[in-house]
């Protein structure tokens, strides 16, 4: 699907020639290990180059030039995967083909290389008062996060499943982290970025490959980097029955937040990986699923009962918007479901809806650019030749004894409840 | 069936009336592997006062019956609805808005059996008062969730405090006492009133062979038998232009304050090209007045008065029609005055220039190719402007074509101060 092109060691391209879409999407990915020292200064870093650069001094400046550009869109991010700790600076402009005007993809192309290699910076620092504002910025995303009640359960329940951990650390760093960063402090993370990370580039449109790979080659000019290998988080698993932890917070709140956090031995890497995914699938993650159709619909107790596997770190979810008062029973029906498939009572139909809606998924993410680059990214690093058809084959040749088994090696270990109301 | 080309775009939009009076747009992507396709009526919260299908008085239903019949449309003699798309790979969904309801599946595979799905659900209602009764717990769940989420608190409560009597200040699902008197029988006459045909609009775009699918629709339509169509004869109340009321707050659990603005628009008895020009233009001031590039973006960003939450919107339809500007902020007040101070100069010096209409012009322009990416913004906007007599593919030489006295008379809707109002949510802590 993407072309490789490795322009350094450690740094390459995947490109793709595509007339799906009208635009042309660029990302530009840096990848290091996940350290809870690096993701404060990283996620500020990243703030501080979507904001301004050496050729545009101000946000009001540079934003005007992208607006000129048919509303270019540019933007970055600091997230996670597994144990690696990524930054990405994505742009996506309209192809030229489109406008009235040509220029655009070049012009585009150009102010990617300027945020990367010419940021707004004045004898080696980033000027002060940009520093501060974007602290600022990412300290009150931080914070903002308790706002988000499900959001927030989530992230609770992660800290008291699995403290200290690549599970439960935060991408963007922690506050106090982010308080006590310099202006030095961030150049030096922008160094080691640009020098250092791992570097994948990713460009998809309609355009000439070997053209675009040219350019890319000659504004891009990274230097060569070695690269280490990061495995997915090895699971921590309980090799005893272990007593599940009961965990209940309050807030002022109506609906209780019922997030269960399981474990299973099988992550991203696991010859069972696509076996899990089917499990998770007929457990929780659609609406024909088990969850679904016991808790919302046979009960009535939830508008949302779902569950997702989070591969990178063997672990398995449950959630619900539930009657805090219900919490028992919510959580015995969960429990009971699970139980079900180890039983091994699992249908045909099961079967054949969770197959059909896996392959739904994969392939819909084809549809867009952004989807195409996410999926690659994740699923290259176990096979660069992949294609939706490979993935959609593993799914097939899953039966029900390997659901049976598989529910089998899910273990509960914690349930969070964080409510309003007084739950016995 | 018709044909329309755009060859700007490089796109072609097939259309057909049926004789059930169904509107039936196609339009083929290529390199897609998936379908969406949207089965829409043009019934949503607002429709609460109507004279029912074959009956002279009017009615008023209880509040959030149309989402709640969305909700029960799923549910049939035979099972779920899910369960049959299921089966077809298809991930199926609905959405209920002020002004319609949406039923919508997306498939890469099994077309034809998941658009039949489609159209027969839609179209063969099932209540009983039991399935009814079921159905209440998850919807309360539903709205307990929304009192949880700030910043849904903060944008209702806003066109709450605008709104006298609209029922557009009526929350889309009711309240977990409204839904106690929906029935089944009320379910019936709402659906028997909003969802004939011709009160509808089926859109598919993306894999699709135009001639054979429109062949299968109607192929499917001519099996089934509907009643003539009749004008529906809605009921809305004499709104004012004034904000009903002026400044609300409410404590919640929150790590910081949240401020709104809503500014109330007073020509909102308009559609087609007027509506068009209207609201493309009203989302042209906002955009230089509180883009990331503007004057009042960079001085509120560098004071710490907004954040990365900060937002602007502009939204209408016929009868309604409301600006909303709003950020997390730890000064509100101060924010507020930042606000006030920037409409209230505009009003009095409109210091908007060609040069920055031009530049949002194109901002806009490619704001709008990149949408056509999305088969899912295609389908949910085209149907949109349809119902209001608009068409999505006018946007761009519509854009092209504003001119600054456009942008003023789009302004000057909104810009009148009796019509303003303020909502905000304060931590619990710091609430008075």
């Amino acid at each position: 699907m993407f072309k490789k092109v490795e322009l350094q060691e450690g740094v390459t391209l995947y490109i793709r020639k595509s007339e799906q879409f009208k635009t042309v999407n660029f990302s530009v990915k840096w990848k290091t290990a996940l350290d809870e020292k690096k993701s404060a200064p990283r996620a500020v870093l990243a703030n501080i180059l979507e904001e301004s650069n050496g050729r545009y001094r101000s946000q009001t400046e540079f934003r005007n030039a992208l607006d000129e550009l048919y509303g270019t869109v540019l933007y970055t991010d600091a997230g996670k995967r597994g144990e690696t700790h990524i930054v990405s600076l994505s742009a996506e402009c309209v192809n030229d083909e489109y406008l009235s005007e040509g220029g655009v993809l070049e012009e585009v192309l150009s102010l990617i290389k300027t945020v990367i290699f010419d940021p707004n910076v004045v004898d080696g620092q980033f000027d002060e008062t940009v520093v501060n504002r974007e602290k600022r910025s990412v300290k009150e995303r931080i914070r903002s996060l308790y706002d988000d009640k499900t959001r927030y359960a989530q992230k609770r329940m992660l800290e008291l499943l699995r403290p200290d951990s690549a599970a439960s650390a935060p991408s963007y760093g922690t506050e106090e982290g982010v308080d006590a960063l310099t202006s030095a402090d961030l150049f030096a993370a922008y160094e080691s970025m640009l020098n250092e990370d791992e570097i994948d580039i990713y460009v998809v449109g309609d355009i000439d490959e070997d053209e675009m790979t040219e350019k890319i080659r000659s504004l891009l000019t990274f230097n060569s980097r070695k690269v280490h290998e990061r495995q997915t988080a090895t699971q921590q698993t309980a090799t005893q029955e272990m007593e599940v932890r009961h965990v209940r917070e309050k807030q002022d709140m109506k609906q209780g937040k019922l997030h269960l956090g399981f474990t299973t031995p099988v992550t991203f890497r696991h010859p069972d990986y696509a076996k899990m995914q089917m499990t998770n699938g007929v457990f929780g993650g659609f609406a024909h699923s088990k969850l679904f159709i016991n808790v919302r619909e046979k009960e009535s107790m939830a508008y949302y009962a779902s569950s997702s596997y989070s591969s990178h770190y063997g672990l398995l979810y449950v959630m619900a918007g539930i009657d805090a008062e219900l919490e028992e029973k919510a959580v015995k029906l969960i429990s009971e479901q699970l139980t079900a498939l180890q039983q091994g009572e699992i249908t045909d139909l099961e079967m054949e809806q969770t197959k059909a809606l896996l392959a739904n998924g994969i392939k819909s993410a084809f549809d867009s650019a952004r989807g195409q680059i996410e999926v690659f990214d994740q699923y290259k690093e176990l096979d660069e030749n992949f294609t939706a058809d490979t993935i959609i084959a593993g799914w097939e040749s899953v039966t029900k004894e390997d659901v049976k088994n598989m529910a089998s090696e899910i273990k509960l270990e914690i349930v969070y409840l964080l409510s309003g109301k007084e739950a016995n | 069936m018709k044909n329309i080309h755009f060859d700007n775009l490089q796109e072609t939009l097939y259309n057909e009336k049926l004789d059930n009076g169904l509107d039936v747009y196609i339009l083929p992507k290529r390199g897609f592997s998936k379908t969406f396709v949207t089965f829409t009526t043009k019934y949503g919260s607002i429709d609460r006062t109507f004279i029912p299908r074959g009956k002279t008085e009017e009615v008023t239903v209880p509040d959030g019956i149309a989402h709640f019949l969305e909700h029960k449309m799923f549910e049939k003699e035979d099972g779920d609805v899910f369960q049959k798309f299921s089966v077809h790979g298809a991930s199926a969904n609905a959405f209920t808005s002020f002004t319609r309801t949406a039923y919508l599946f997306s498939a890469t595979d099994k077309l034809y059996d998941n658009t039949e799905i489609l159209l027969d659900f839609v179209q063969e209602p099932y209540f009983t008062e039991k399935t009814v009764d079921k159905e209440k717990g998850i919807i309360a769940q539903e709205i307990t969730m929304y009192d949880d989420q700030p910043d849904w608190r903060l944008y209702f409560g806003t066109i709450e405090n605008l709104f006298h009597e609209h029922p557009v200040k009526i929350d889309i699902a009711g309240t977990v006492a409204s839904i106690q008197d929906i029935t089944a029988d009320y379910l019936y006459e709402c659906y028997e009133t909003f969802y004939h045909p011709s009160n509808m609009v089926l859109f598919v775009v993306g894999a699709v062979d135009p001639e054979e699918m429109m062949a299968f629709i109607k192929k499917n339509q001519d099996a089934k038998t509907f009643d003539d169509p009749a004008e529906i004869v809605r009921s809305f109340p004499t709104e004012k232009d004034t904000a009903a009321i002026t400044e609300r707050k409410l404590a919640m659990d929150v790590s910081k304050p949240k401020l709104n603005i809503g500014m109330k628009c007073t020509n909102t008895d308009i559609d087609g090209e007027e509506m068009l020009i209207q609201e493309l233009s009203a989302g042209l001031v906002l955009d230089i007045l509180f883009g990331r590039s503007s004057e009042f973006y960079t001085e509120t960003y560098n004071d710490g008065l907004i954040d990365e939450s900060f937002s602007y919107d502009f939204t209408m339809e016929n009868g309604f029609g409301f600006a909303m500007i709003g950020s997390d902020t730890d000064q509100p007040e101060q924010l507020e005055k930042a606000i006030r101070t920037t409409v209230k100069n505009t009003v009095e010096t409109w210091p908007i220039t060609d040069l920055e209409l031009n530049r949002m012009r194109k901002k806009k322009i490619g704001q709008f190719m990149r949408s056509l990416n999305s088969p899912e913004f295609i389908a949910n906007q085209f149907t949109r402007y349809t119902f209001n007599n608009m068409n999505l593919f006018d946007v761009v030489p519509t854009l092209e074509k504003l001119t600054l006295e456009n942008l003023k008379d789009a302004f000057q809707t909104f810009s009148d101060e009796s019509g303003y109002t303020v909502y905000s949510i304060v931590p619990a802590d710091k609430a008075e």
